[in-house]
């Protein structure tokens, strides 16, 4: 390892600190509403067998989109661990 | 004695085993180091690297610039030292292999895009041929879409909305080709972000075109008409950063994730699940999602 000074390591350590909370809290969201959809998309299916092919065509892109809150904690997590 | 034949499936298992033994040994990335043989009567398979660090591969995979300077070599793409300075003094220090890299693979996906239409265009059938069946339903499947969305006036959009998704898509998996060097040129920001701009700036023409220019400009600019007209300003930004970063992340996201699982295990084994699912699982999934998006920005902006 290379010396650094007690400053840059404060500063490297709060970063990588922060990356893993970001990600963490991050993926909070995008769990409880992709699994909220998948649940309804169960029910409707339960409901209208015939309908199978558009519901679920229409659950995934749903979870694509509310996965997108995920996407940009990843983005900033990796933001922080990289350019500081 | 009587030939059993093999079952098409188990063939297909087979021809996949076979393509693995013949990566695992042959390609350039992992016979550098990997050793395979017998020692002390017994197989053997191990690394032979002792030196080896994640943070320094991860910087050489995904910050290939950074990598360079760090470790002050020239970079094997320039073939003599005479390129190299020449290069040098037009970019200056941060000599630019990333872009490098990105505007060749961009290359090869455009030439795997003309070759499959210049094959498909030269052997057009009554009676179809597989692939030509495959473009078709793919087209079809899409000009549903489109005229479920705009109407049935508006489908000349569907050779853009093809375009769109077929470029994606290859994009997307031609980082599934095990050659060093091959990487999604969606990895990089500036592909996504630069199909996020034309997709918006479809919109606004297509806008402009159907309601005229006056009209579409109240919408932006006229306090009176519309009084929450700055958060629709953000809102158009917001479309393409939107649009932009969750093909870029989901792609990016993929990558490290398979390229930190093989440092588990020292890169003996090439992940074939984790590629199936964020190679070809999300690869697809997003290329769609894409698709659909900026679909539904224009139909948003013609119904109203």
């Amino acid at each position: 390892m290379e010396n650094i000074t007690l400053a840059a390591g404060i500063v490297k350590a709060s970063a990588l600190l922060g990356a893993g909370l970001c990600m963490g809290m991050g993926a909070l969201g995008p769990g409880v509403g992709e699994g909220f959809v998948a649940g309804k998309a169960c029910e409707g299916i339960a409901r209208s067998p015939e309908n199978a092919s558009l519901i679920t065509r229409t659950m995934l892109v749903g979870q694509a989109v509310s996965e997108s809150t995920g996407i940009y904690s990843l983005v900033i997590a990796l933001l922080l661990i990289f350019s500081t | 004695m009587a030939k059993k034949k093999l079952s098409p499936t188990l063939k297909i298992f087979l021809i996949f085993i076979a393509i693995e033994i013949a990566i695992v040994a042959f390609s350039g990335n992992f016979s550098k180091e990997l050793k395979i043989g017998f020692d002390d009567g017994k197989f053997i398979v191990k690394n032979e690297a002792t030196h080896f660090d994640l943070q320094e591969k991860i910087t050489e995979e995904f910050q290939i610039d950074e990598h360079y300077r760090q470790i002050g070599e020239i970079p094997k793409i320039y073939n003599s030292e005479k390129i190299y300075n020449f290069f040098k003094t037009i970019f200056g220090e941060a000599t630019a292999v990333g872009t490098f890299n990105l505007l060749r693979m961009l290359l090869i996906v455009d030439m795997v895009l003309l070759l499959m239409a210049y094959l498909i265009r030269k052997k057009l059938f009554t009676r179809p041929s597989k692939p030509q069946i495959m473009f078709e339903m793919i087209y079809v499947l899409l000009e549903e879409f489109v005229v479920e969305t705009l109407g049935k006036e508006k489908r000349h959009f569907t050779p853009y909305i093809v375009t769109l998704f077929i470029f994606i898509w290859v994009c997307n998996m031609i980082g599934l080709v095990p050659i060093p060097g091959f990487m999604e040129p969606t990895r990089n920001l500036n592909v996504p972000l630069g199909l996020g701009f034309i997709a918006v700036v479809v919109v606004h023409a297509t806008a402009i075109k159907v309601k005229g220019l006056w009209h579409h400009l109240q919408n932006y600019f006229n306090p009176i008409k519309n009084p929450l007209f700055i958060l629709d300003l953000v809102g158009e930004i917001s479309k393409v950063v939107s649009i932009s970063f969750r093909l870029f992340g989901n792609v990016l996201g993929g990558a490290i994730i398979i390229l930190v699982v093989s440092s588990l295990v020292k890169f003996i084994v090439f992940p074939v699940g984790l590629n199936l699912f964020f190679g070809i699982f999300v690869g697809t999934i997003q290329a769609f999602v894409f698709t659909m998006l900026a679909l539904t920005y224009i139909g948003v902006e013609i119904s109203e």
